[in-house]
């Protein structure tokens, strides 16, 4: 702060979003919004859009928590007239929030975004220990998915069987897509009310949260006995797969991490499977958001640090089974990198 | 999350609901003489563009485009390969790939020879969009949602009925069974029931003591209350028996 003239950092938060709030402030609000402010003292206070909020994050602030119905208002009045004020999640922010910051202290805040989220990028003991406790219950959860599929049970069905047995263990959310069929499938997405049947392959991420982070699993599955494609299909993702691990550590560029990964396709004659028209991304960052930067992709370049937590994923389409997935949430070492799923790293059969 | 089902069963919502509801917006636009309007959506923010549409982003942000005298095209950052799933559940004929929302909306005001554009809920925008949007030459108008949606309409109300009955129903069902189990167990229990009959999205408090909050790890006390918000096909109710009704 002292160094970029900021007088006050606000870290925004809205339920998609909560990360900024969270990483300040790491109380789950469940209202529309929420903001909390560190101050260049190190005093910490908040604002949420609910009292139930204010109720929740009072205590971890010694009571410096409000509550403001109309938001706006409320922050109108949060920051100091005159301060430099900074948001870290300024982009996400309502505009008419961000106007009433502005009427507030005299002038547009600046955005502290990139600087808070390369601050998330690299966790502390105590994070890793939430992250170990999320892949322990992602684990769990895809032991639960494998054990409970059957032909003749809906998409939907299986999602909410494991959704209801995440939150019976703890997880605060947990972001999930699924997919099942043969060939035709290029992608994962929502449940449908489609029902399993023998001979498909079912794909599925799970990405529970526990005390605000989240750790992902990604696993195939394959209803009876899997087709010798489906089998060709899974050991050059599993190749993929070893190879970014092999890769991942301290000094290395994140798009060679994407790039090993590729060149497994490339090299068994599949490389156009590796480009955004099959595929989104060959990885990405882990935290307090899903879905943090930086992505694992060719063209993004980044030096991959220690403490660092991120999902390799070799995940695509491929014609000789579907869109597949497989990859384990993975923490930068001194040396190296450690999965901290301890799932089996196998093509599953019902 | 939006992990539930995401479907749409025409018996419950006919086309003839969207074609109603965007002919509403077109009447808005025509006697503002704006010629398109656009709505934003995106994971907690929804039900503006499912209310027209019925699309609902499981991730990710998008962008409604209504012409007014044309069908309403989707500006969307999901992948291409999901398309097909979304016109499944959508009456979304168009879809456009948008890794860039804004830059999408300008290339088609360009295209159609537009000079000014409607905003549902301007100031409700993303301050990166609103601050791209107005970055260009494209005037903005604000249209705010209740100038297109007074009320709920004759077919939102059976539905809001249905999501009320169901989550009452379930809440019924295992209330009485609730003290002395874990706060967490508890939620377990109504998320995996919830999600089998349809619920898409879901918030579920506990006040054991408290003000209604997220579970704790704690035993559910004699007398404990929840608070469940549920989304079933996009239409959100919020149920807490004795609850805080003020802010529900």
């Amino acid at each position: 702060m002292a160094e970029h003239g900021w007088d006050v950092l606000l870290l925004y938060g809205h339920p998609w979003r909560k990360d900024f709030f969270r990483c300040l402030v790491n109380v789950n609000f469940s209202g529309p919004y929420a903001v909390a402010a560190l101050m260049r003292s190190g005093e910490v206070t908040a604002l949420a859009s609910h009292p139930w909020d204010a109720d929740l994050v009072a205590p971890a602030l010694n009571g410096a928590a409000t509550f403001a119905k109309d938001f706006a208002a409320g922050l109108h009045r949060f920051v100091p007239a005159g301060a430099t004020v900074a948001v870290a999640g300024l982009e996400l922010m309502e505009a008419r929030f961000v106007h009433a910051l502005r009427d507030g202290v005299g002038a547009i805040p600046v955005s502290a975004t990139s600087q808070v989220e390369e601050l998330r990028r690299f966790k502390s003991a105590e994070e890793v220990e939430c992250l170990k406790r999320a892949a322990d219950l992602a684990d769990r959860g895809y032991q639960r998915f494998a054990e409970v599929i059957e032909p003749g049970m809906a998409e939907y069905e299986l999602v909410a069987d494991v959704e209801g047995f995440l939150k019976s263990n703890g997880a605060e959310d947990n972001f999930m897509l699924i997919a099942s069929g043969g060939t035709e499938v290029t992608g994962m997405k929502p449940p449908t009310e489609r029902r399993f049947q023998l001979g498909d392959s079912v794909t599925t991420e799970l990405t529970p949260q526990i005390d605000g982070y989240y750790a992902q699993i990604c696993r195939t599955l394959v209803l009876g006995e899997p087709n010798s494609q489906q089998r060709e299909a899974f050991s050059i993702f599993s190749e993929a797969r070893q190879a970014a691990e092999d890769l991942l550590k301290p000094g290395v560029d994140i798009a060679d991490v994407a790039r090993v990964q590729n060149d497994v396709f490339r090299k068994f004659g599949w490389g156009e499977y590796t480009g955004l028209k099959y595929t989104r991304v060959r990885g990405h960052n882990l935290g307090l958001h899903p879905d943090e930067s930086p992505y694992v992709l060719e063209d993004v370049h980044y030096t991959v640090r220690k403490d660092m937590v991120v999902i390799a994923h070799p995940n695509t389409y491929l014609p000789l089974s579907g869109y597949m997935v497989y990859g384990d949430t993975l923490l930068v070492t001194e040396n190296g990198c450690t999965a901290l799923n301890l799932a089996e790293r196998k093509l599953f059969v019902k | 999350m939006k992990r539930g089902l995401i479907t749409w069963h025409k018996g419950e919502l006919p086309p003839q609901a969207f074609e109603t509801r965007l002919a509403a917006a077109h009447k808005v636009l025509s006697d503002r003489e704006l010629p398109a309007l656009i709505v934003y959506s995106d994971v907690s923010r929804s039900n503006q563009g499912r209310y027209f549409s019925n699309f609902m982003p499981y991730w990710n942000r998008a962008l409604l485009v209504i012409p007014r005298e044309d069908k309403p095209v989707l500006l969307c950052a999901l992948s291409p390969r999901v398309y097909p799933w979304i016109k499944s559940v959508t009456i979304l004929e168009e879809i456009k790939p948008s890794p860039n929302l804004t830059q999408r909306v300008f290339e088609m005001a360009a295209e159609r020879g537009w000079k000014r554009i409607g905003v549902l809920d301007e100031g409700g925008l993303p301050f990166d969009l609103y601050s791209q949007l107005h970055g260009g030459d494209l005037e903005t108008f604000d249209v705010p949602f209740a100038d297109v949606r007074p009320g709920p309409d004759e077919w939102e109300l059976p539905m809001y009925a249905r999501a009320e009955l169901l989550t009452r129903e379930v809440l019924a069902a295992e209330l009485p069974h609730g003290v002395g189990l874990g706060d967490h167990e508890f939620v377990g229990r109504l998320e995996r029931r919830y999600r089998l009959a349809g619920a898409e999205d879901l918030v579920i408090l506990i006040a054991n003591g408290s003000s209604p909050a997220p579970p704790a790890g704690a035993i559910l006390r004699p007398g404990f209350g929840v608070a469940v918000a549920l989304e079933y096909r996009g239409h959100w109710v919020r149920v807490a028996p004795g609850g805080d009704a003020e802010f529900l």
